[in-house]
């Protein structure tokens, strides 16, 4: 297939996140999807902004970035990033639903001779690659399969939550057991282990300010993927990426527990198994767990 | 923001009102029938002060006081189980954030020194200055918000993280990303500004 989509990378794909960007943007291009970045985008307000600066602002900031991408062609807008996702979506049926936040948020973007009528649909990519590409097209690609790889899938929270359910944000089947990360394992030849914490929380942004609010939120996580056998962690949420991961000494340190797995994006599976370089596509080098001896063993 | 009553005898409902009329999902507080639900699903519901049920029945109990200086309204971690799970669809992250921003405003002791808000302000500055977050002077500006020695300490105790995060290159040295216009972000945030504070007067 050949398809063109606006793409909104977000700010973690310059930092904490820059595997997933990357790793991503190597998969889609193996499936036939063309991502046009949105032209000088700009922060979502993530899981905090409008604590400080309230509802308004927070709504201008995904404002800016659906007119820049309305701007530049009708296109579905699509973001790796969970909170990315959220606050995009959740702005662009706002603008289209309610009369009133449309009207603050053209008004906020006239200050700069912008506007935006609501009329794109913003999308996450798993569901793209669910919806548009399609599991089989996504195997067909794969040449190096990861056979006897043992995963367990993390959907992690605002991915599913709270649009999964609607007919625009994809209309899964599930808030609590999706399947697409294990359709996706299975696709790169993994084996995905059965996993109920699919969409539990690892603490957010809360986990990043508060840590020793939510180590037992990741312990809780840690412990059924090292109970089911899981080798690695597959998620495709930037932030549960780096929590899960840069926590777990922490973790080990107030639970006198030894967990040593590696968290990685499912795109970075996919890309090993599509045979693409595991640095320079995949990003496996860029991980404070490395993810190359369990996924070397595999090959 | 216009004035929140202070009930003056139990059960007084002109603070429940209040929180109906002005806080974001608050128009569907009153379908809220006490289920338990949001306090069941919430992962932080065991370190709130009340959870969001009882919170909620706190504030048509008119007690606005306990309600804005409690903890419960500073531990949301936005996992949005409660928001899919309430069956009277009652937006509990959204009444529960909201009320930690009126909390600020009406400058609820304590409140501007929670963990929450002081890492809120340093991330909105970031935003809006650079149009980008800069997770690096983020995290600085919120851990040297608590003092040049107790930040000092925070950085200390993460600087293996910070580390590792510059080898696997997921954190850069130099100067911040930004947006390359972000005079024109500039332009439309001071304007969003000026519409949430008409908002806040007219409400």
């Amino acid at each position: 297939m050949s398809k063109t989509l606006s793409y909104y990378p977000g700010c973690s794909s310059q930092a904490t996140g820059v595997h997933l960007d990357k790793s991503l943007r190597a998969v889609l291009g193996k499936v036939g999807i063309e991502c046009r970045e949105i032209e000088d985008w700009n922060c979502c307000g993530a899981s905090v902004g409008h604590i400080c600066a309230g509802h308004v602002p927070v709504a201008a900031l995904s404002g800016r970035n659906l007119a820049q991408a309305r701007a530049a062609g009708p296109e579905d807008v699509m973001t790796p990033c969970a909170a990315c996702y959220l606050n995009t979506h959740a702005t662009n049926e706002a603008i289209r639903d309610n009369p009133g936040v449309a009207a603050d948020v053209n008004e906020a973007l006239g200050a700069a001779g912008k506007s935006y009528d609501g009329s794109l649909l913003v999308r996450h990519a798993c569901e793209v690659l669910v919806n548009d590409v399609g599991v089989a097209a996504i195997q067909a690609q794969v040449t190096r399969p990861l056979a006897g790889l043992k995963v367990a899938g993390w959907v992690g929270c605002q991915t599913v939550r709270p649009f999964a359910d609607t007919e625009r944000g994809g209309k899964w089947t599930t808030y609590d057991d999706p399947a697409f990360l294990d359709d996706f394992t299975r696709a790169a030849g993994a084996e995905p282990v059965p996993f109920t914490g699919k969409t539990r929380c690892c603490g957010g942004s809360v986990a990043v300010i508060s840590p020793d609010k939510t180590l037992h939120l990741m312990k809780d996580i840690l412990d059924e993927a090292k109970a089911a056998g899981a080798e690695v962690i597959s998620t495709p949420c930037p932030l549960c990426q780096t929590n899960l991961e840069m926590y777990q000494p922490a973790v080990n340190e107030r639970f006198g527990t030894d967990f040593n797995i590696p968290v990685v994006f499912y795109s970075q599976l996919l890309a090993v198994a599509m045979g693409l370089d595991a640095s320079a596509d995949a990003g496996l080098d860029q991980h404070l767990i490395t993810p190359e001896p369990v996924l070397s063993r595999a090959k | 923001m216009s004035h929140v009553p202070t009930p003056t005898q139990t059960y007084d409902l002109s603070f429940a009102r209040w929180v109906y009329g002005h806080v974001d999902g608050g128009d569907r507080l009153a379908l809220c029938m006490q289920c338990g639900t949001c306090s069941g699903s919430c992962p932080l519901g065991p370190q709130m002060d009340f959870g969001p049920r009882k919170l909620f029945m706190m504030i048509r109990a008119g007690l606005k006081d306990q309600v804005l200086g409690s903890n419960t309204i500073w531990n949301c971690v936005s996992c949005y189980n409660c928001v899919v799970r309430c069956p009277r669809q009652v937006p509990v992250k959204h009444i529960l954030q909201s009320l930690a921003t009126v909390a600020v405003r009406e400058g609820y002791p304590g409140a501007r020194e929670t963990d929450n808000a002081r890492f809120a302000k340093a991330f909105w500055w970031s935003a809006a200055k650079y149009g980008r977050t800069d997770e690096r002077l983020v995290t600085a500006k919120f851990y040297f918000s608590y003092g040049l020695s107790k930040g000092y300490r925070k950085s200390m105790a993460n600087l293996a993280i910070a580390k590792g995060m510059v080898k696997a290159r997921r954190m850069h040295l130099g100067l911040p990303h930004k947006c390359k216009n972000a005079g024109e972000l500039k332009l439309i945030l001071a304007r969003a500004a000026e519409i949430e504070a008409r908002h806040g007067d007219a409400s």
